[in-house]
């Protein structure tokens, strides 16, 4: 397979998202928020890694699963469990063998509180928070961990809940080697407050969110407006590409252009793509920097042999 | 006017995406020239710009940035179990674009027996023909990506190309069976009837 074969395989549009989204990721100084008017909003800080799952649905298989605790004082390999008080506030540690499960018991408890409960137990791991579109607060939603994976794995339940591409396997806390060694960083999706942008959004129809079971997609303007209103639902802005291939955020457009695309912006507001044409015309500009063909790959593996 | 830290903000997303530009096409034909399986090639690309990102820094200037990246998605293919099943959302739109769209080129004949043979290759041999034959990269170029010297490349390259010319003209059943199937032996576990 060449690459001008592969330059073919997905969309320019895909590509381009891609991009935007792994710049808004939190390894970059955190952008400022939207660009309104006019700027992009840097997808940053959206989309992010792996999974999801309902907080009640956290919760309810945390209880499930953390039942057998170690009792205060109980040497856990290398670590020692703290007073009852401490290990039931937000996290509960379960050593069975080799690991430890650390199951969220309250997804909404902060940073500094997962930190300091992970440093009792002499785990150089942090829990984030960040605001999530329904039906990804409670769920893990970014992971960091040390080269090689230190052997972290993320403890999942089947069938306790939904996930935003619609599966039911979610991920409930983390599986830690009692020898874990090396520093990791773990992401958890919480609720928005009223008018607190989404850090982090499934598919805008996707269960659990705004818009959900909703057809959209090629609908004008005034009807999907008229479909979001029915649901007391806003528009944040709209997202327009320019004749330069750059996303632009737009208050209004005009009633008769085309919906493209939909993400959940904040509680009760979703951003929507409009096109003028339907369907959408993807501009010249963004296929740039495709190379050369080279060789496909059998005939000159053989011949570089020859 | 822009504040200091938005202006290095700004710089540093513009570089990014000139990166990634020129090179997401490379990089995703690279990494699917060495596995079949797309949800794999969707996360090791977005796994490799995220790299890139991250390390901006560290990316050289010019055409080295394309053997940079090369590098970084040879180490993140290595380390990603084959049909991991933890995936990058970032990678969701892509995977499901590359499920819809990709097929494996279909060998027969001739074609299928050099294919198997040159994935008997031990992974290192297998590498450096690729390097060469697939990416068309010399023998410095692909110390640069293989992160050794370009005299030993040169050699190690020789060496390949003689196992790889032995290794054609033996009988089948001659070769070894391979003993660990690792990333990019997806076309050869179903060759040899293997358990994916």
């Amino acid at each position: 397979m060449t690459d001008s074969q592969v330059a073919h395989l997905a969309q320019a549009e895909t590509m381009a998202a891609l991009a935007e989204d792994i710049t808004g990721t939190i390894a970059a100084p955190r952008p400022d928020a939207p660009a309104l008017p006019g700027g992009r909003r840097p997808r940053s800080m959206r989309k992010r890694l792996l999974i999801g799952v309902p907080v009640a649905a956290a919760m309810a298989v945390a209880g499930l699963i953390a039942t057998s605790v170690g009792s205060p004082g109980q040497r856990l390999g290398p670590v020692t469990v703290g007073p009852p008080k401490a290990q039931a506030a937000v996290l509960s540690f379960t050593r069975h063998g080799r690991f430890i499960d650390v199951i969220v018991r309250d997804p909404v408890a902060g940073a500094r509180k997962y930190r300091a409960e992970f440093a009792r137990y002499h785990l150089d791991i942090s829990l984030g928070l960040v605001p999530a579109s329904p039906s990804l607060v409670g769920t893990l939603v970014y992971e960091s961990l040390p080269a090689g994976d230190g052997g972290l794995r993320p403890i999942t339940a089947v069938g306790k809940c939904f996930t935003g591409g619609g599966g039911n396997v979610c991920p409930v806390g983390v599986r830690v080697p009692v020898d874990f060694k090396g520093a990791a960083s773990l992401v958890f999706g919480r609720a928005a407050r009223p008018g607190e942008p989404y850090e982090t959004t499934a598919a805008a129809t996707a269960p659990g969110e705004v818009m959900h079971g909703m057809t959209y997609v090629g609908k004008t303007v005034t009807a999907v407006l008229a479909m979001l209103r029915a649901r007391h639902v806003q528009v944040a802005h709209y997202v327009v590409e320019n004749s330069r291939c750059m996303n632009v955020a737009r208050r209004t457009v005009p009633r008769r252009w085309h919906i493209s695309n939909a993400d959940p912006w904040s509680p009760g507001e979703v951003v929507l793509w409009a096109s003028k044409t339907w369907p959408v015309q993807v501009p010249k500009c963004a296929s740039v920097g495709l190379p050369a063909p080279v060789p496909s790959p059998v005939a000159s593996a053989s011949g570089g042999a020859g | 006017m822009l504040s200091p830290p938005d202006v290095t903000l700004d710089e540093r997303r513009r570089r990014f995406e000139e990166l990634y530009a020129v090179n997401h096409v490379p990089i995703l034909g690279y990494v699917l020239r060495r596995t079949d399986n797309t949800d794999d090639a969707a996360d090791v690309l977005a796994d490799t710009f995220l790299t890139a990102w991250r390390r901006l820094e560290d990316v050289p200037a010019g055409p080295s940035a394309r053997l940079w990246l090369y590098g970084t998605a040879r180490r993140v293919l290595a380390n990603h179990p084959r049909g991991s099943r933890r995936r990058l959302a970032l990678a969701d739109r892509l995977r499901a674009e590359l499920a819809a769209s990709y097929h494996p080129p279909e060998q027969v004949g001739e074609l299928a027996e050099i294919t198997a043979v040159f994935r008997r290759l031990p992974e290192a041999d297998r590498e450096l023909l690729a390097l060469t034959a697939w990416e068309g990269l010399n023998p410095s170029q692909i110390a640069l990506v293989l992160d050794c010297s370009p005299n030993a490349a040169r050699i190690r390259l020789h060496r390949a190309r003689r196992r790889f010319a032995a290794a054609l003209t033996q009988p089948r059943a001659a070769a070894p069976a391979p003993t660990q199937v690792t990333n990019g032996d997806f076309a050869l576990t179903q060759y040899a009837g293997l358990p994916r």
